[in-house]
């Protein structure tokens, strides 16, 4: 078998990734090793408005369960602070405080279905093994369905394959995460319980969510996403998540998801002769958020362009798909590394130091916050000035 | 480590850590090449806790 392009991986970045290879008439095959696309959901499906430029396509009610307008935060003392009365202009992507919750079992699988339309194979309950390499190039991939094993030869082979990123390894793009570095989540969609169906909620503190945070993300009427991501603890994510929603009575769960997620910022190198790196894999995720459905959309789209052009040019090797790296690193690198920064300068909060910012914030709304406020406040809090001086 | 598939729900985030590169996450279950060093790195980030030192080891 031999294909111009074979994307490992049938979720967001591989579907797009397909989808846009097959419209710039490369021939695509897309393995995914699950039985179904898009489940189970590992995700909050929390998005931007943005991600529908992206991928050119119009927003539609079958894959999006509600949209959003506004966002509160709960400090670990219980304040409530209500994001619409700060400016926070970087709150989603920079298109403020509008977004959608999709629903990511019907969007996969429709991505899926448009990289078909656009003529490219799937190959589902089929896991790659391992890459082909010759003469130090990656040339194609080892597959196994039901299991037989057979040989795939590929000009490009886009690697889409998630938390997991063996492929990246493999080809020596990338050494195994630090436990610290990755966000260990659980979520129940939960059903029975009455929040605002256009804000999402997050809920901060060490006895809540140590190293992360937990969220509450209304999926529509009848349901909510209640999660959680950790790091670094003894007791589990799924036991943090149980003893939070223990206060809501009333409430079942009608699903429970799990999941990693990479926290490290990107990769150093996307891409080597024959291969590409997208979405999880390449750690394409932003650190403070855990966010990269956004993200995975646009590295998926630009990699499968790139992949198509070099399959034209007939040259595949690193020269011509480093342009893939460049171009990601321009619109996300900037936001990815700020991030990182971020989320470093967040460790180091004590509840303690959140439960002061909540309140500086409720004090003084972000707008009318005058300079000598602020440094009436953090001469209070010589801890949190320590933490600014190493963002700036 | 102790591995129990049932407590498993196929996230593949243990295979993200292990620095021998001995897990691989097959559509239901993980499996475990031999190599183990016991640094435990799959017990902390196991969303369920399906990795669980041995009966008797000091963490
Ligand atoms: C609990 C949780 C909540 C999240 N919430 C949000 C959120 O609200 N908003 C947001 O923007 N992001 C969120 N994220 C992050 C987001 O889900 C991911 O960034 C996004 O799904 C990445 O897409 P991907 O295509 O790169 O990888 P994945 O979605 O992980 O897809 C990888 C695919 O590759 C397949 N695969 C892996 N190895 C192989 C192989 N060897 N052979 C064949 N197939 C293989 C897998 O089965 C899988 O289908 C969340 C993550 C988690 C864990
Ligand atoms: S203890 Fe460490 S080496 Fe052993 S399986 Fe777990 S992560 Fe891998
Ligand atoms: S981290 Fe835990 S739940 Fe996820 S695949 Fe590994 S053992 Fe299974």
């Amino acid at each position: 078998m031999k294909y111009d392009v074979v994307v490992v991986g049938g979720r967001i970045g591989g579907s797009i990734a397909s989808l846009y290879a097959s419209k710039d008439d490369a021939d695509v095959l897309m393995i995914e090793k699950r039985q179904e696309i898009g489940t189970p959901v590992q995700c909050a499906e929390g998005t931007t408005q943005s991600i529908f430029k992206i991928l050119d396509m119009k927003p539609d009610k079958r894959y999006i369960n509600a949209e959003i307008d506004g966002a509160t935060i709960h400090a670990p003392d219980g304040r409530a602070i209500d994001l619409a009365e700060v400016s926070c202009e970087n709150f989603l992507d920079g298109t403020g405080y509008k977004g959608y919750i999709l629903d990511r079992k019907v969007f996969d699988k429709h991505l899926a279905i448009q990289a078909a339309k656009a003529g490219a194979e799937i190959m589902m309950k089929t896991t790659v093994k391992d890459l082909i390499r010759k003469d130090g190039r990656v040339c194609g991939v080892v597959a196994e369905h039901l299991g037989e094993t057979m040989e795939i030869k590929a000009d490009v082979v886009i690697a889409a394959d998630g938390v997991e990123s063996n492929m990246a390894r493999q080809a020596g793009l990338t050494n195994p995460n630090k436990p610290g570095n990755i966000g260990s989540c659980a979520q129940y969609e939960l059903f029975g319980l009455d929040i605002d169906p256009h804000q999402l909620n997050f809920y901060f503190g060490r006895e809540i969510a140590p190293g992360g945070y937990l969220w509450m993300f209304p999926k529509g009427e009848d349901t909510v996403n209640v999660g959680l991501g950790v790091r670094s603890t003894k007791k589990t994510a799924y036991q943090y998540l149980n003893q939070f929603i223990s206060r809501f009575k009333g409430t079942t769960p009608v699903e429970l998801n799990i999941g990693g997620v990479p926290l490290s910022g990107p990769i150093d190198k996307t891409y080597t002769d024959g291969l590409l790196v997208v979405g999880d894999a390449a750690g394409h995720v932003d650190p403070v958020t855990g966010g990269g459905i956004h993200i995975a959309a646009f590295c998926g789209k630009t990699a499968g362009q790139v992949a198509a052009e070099a399959v034209k040019k007939e040259n595949t090797s690193e020269s011509v798909l480093k342009r893939y790296d460049e171009i990601w690193r321009e619109k996300f690198g900037k936001n990815l590394e700020i991030s990182l920064k971020y989320r470093n300068a967040a460790d180091k909060l004590t509840d303690k130091d959140m439960n002061a910012l909540a309140e500086f914030l409720e004090k003084n709304k972000i707008e009318n916050l005058s300079k000598i406020s602020a440094i009436k406040f953090l001469g209070k809090h010589p801890h949190l000035l320590m933490l600014i001086r190493d963002l700036l | 480590m102790e591995y129990q598939r049932y407590n498993c729900g196929n996230c593949g985030a243990c295979v993200a850590v292990c620095p021998q590169q001995i897990l691989k996450l097959n559509e239901n279950q993980v499996t475990k090449d031999p190599g183990c060093d016991e640094c435990g790195n799959c017990t902390i980030v196991c969303p369920l806790g399906a990795f669980t030192w041995k009966v008797g080891h000091e963490v």
